[in-house]
């Protein structure tokens, strides 16, 4: 039987790499990701920020408030592959 | 902040949130609320709650400068992010 | 949370962000709400919530209605009161005026 992945687990998983954080409501970041805290107040580098009317915003390094992030996951869009096989 | 999965050369460096922030205070930033509104300006200080000071604060609403503060706080629980501007 | 009338931290030190508010007492201060709403007094009291005590306000309320839809500026409603309590999960933003 595999072991179990903590959800905090997965996410130490992907420092270093390109990652989606999806908010609630409709927003969207992609960057790459640096650290995050237990709160998943995540630290992101080279982030693009897309809005809800589709305007997208670039940033060089963000503190996200781990309040409003709904999902996360492998930016597949930067062509990323899946550390899960 | 405690006992989070830490980057191998452990805690505080600026790739932790904590890190990042102690990095940056002094520096100019840029602070979105979930309202959508922007704050530019020094960060003074940050606390656990991602309350923040602020000084010499533009308001942008709708990216139009509205206001200018001298000195401000922003109560955490409205902060999106907080950005190093470069 | 530390708390915010420590006599150890000096007068005029700001060491995290509510200092800047304990800085402000019996000063006036701008204080924007959630709902498009602001508020201008003297600010008696505060607590770690940013629970508020104002006397002498002013407070503002920008409404957004089909009347001024399209107009360069919002309506506003102004209110005068003696004392007002705010409470902290409505602030956005407290700053000290000059």
């Amino acid at each position: 039987m595999a072991s179990q992945l903590m959800p905090l687990e997965l996410i130490d998983r992907c420092i270093g790499s390109r990652i989606q954080v999806i908010m609630k409501g409709d927003k969207e970041f992609s960057g790459i990701l640096s650290g995050f805290d237990d709160f998943v107040n995540m630290v992101l580098e080279d982030v693009t920020e897309h809005d809800y009317d589709g305007t997208t915003t670039k940033l060089s390094k963000i503190l996200l408030n781990g309040n409003n992030i709904c999902m996360a996951r492998h930016d597949v869009e930067a062509g990323c592959e899946t550390i899960m096989d | 902040m405690s006992a989070a999965p830490q980057a191998p050369n452990g805690a505080n460096d600026s790739r932790d949130p904590s890190g990042f922030l102690s990095e940056i205070i002094g520096a100019p930033v840029t602070v979105k609320l979930n309202s959508g509104v922007v704050y530019k300006g020094e960060l003074q200080s940050v606390d656990g709650y991602m309350n923040i000071a602020l000084e010499q604060t533009k308001e942008f609403v709708d990216g139009k400068l509205r206001r200018n503060y001298g000195d401000a706080f922003v109560r955490g629980n409205n902060v999106m992010y907080i950005s190093a501007d470069t | 949370m530390a708390d915010a009338e420590s006599p150890s931290e000096s007068a005029t030190n700001v060491n995290e962000p509510l200092d800047l508010v304990r800085l402000s007492l019996n000063e006036t201060v701008f204080v924007k709400l959630r709902g498009d709403r602001e508020l201008k007094g003297r600010l008696h009291a505060y607590d770690s919530h940013c629970n508020l005590v104002l006397g002498e306000v002013e407070e503002t309320i920008y409404i957004f209605d089909d009347e001024t839809e399209g107009a360069d500026e919002p309506r506003t409603v102004t209110k005068n009161s003696e004392m007002l309590f705010v409470r902290g999960d409505s602030v956005v933003l407290i700053s000290p005026q000059q």
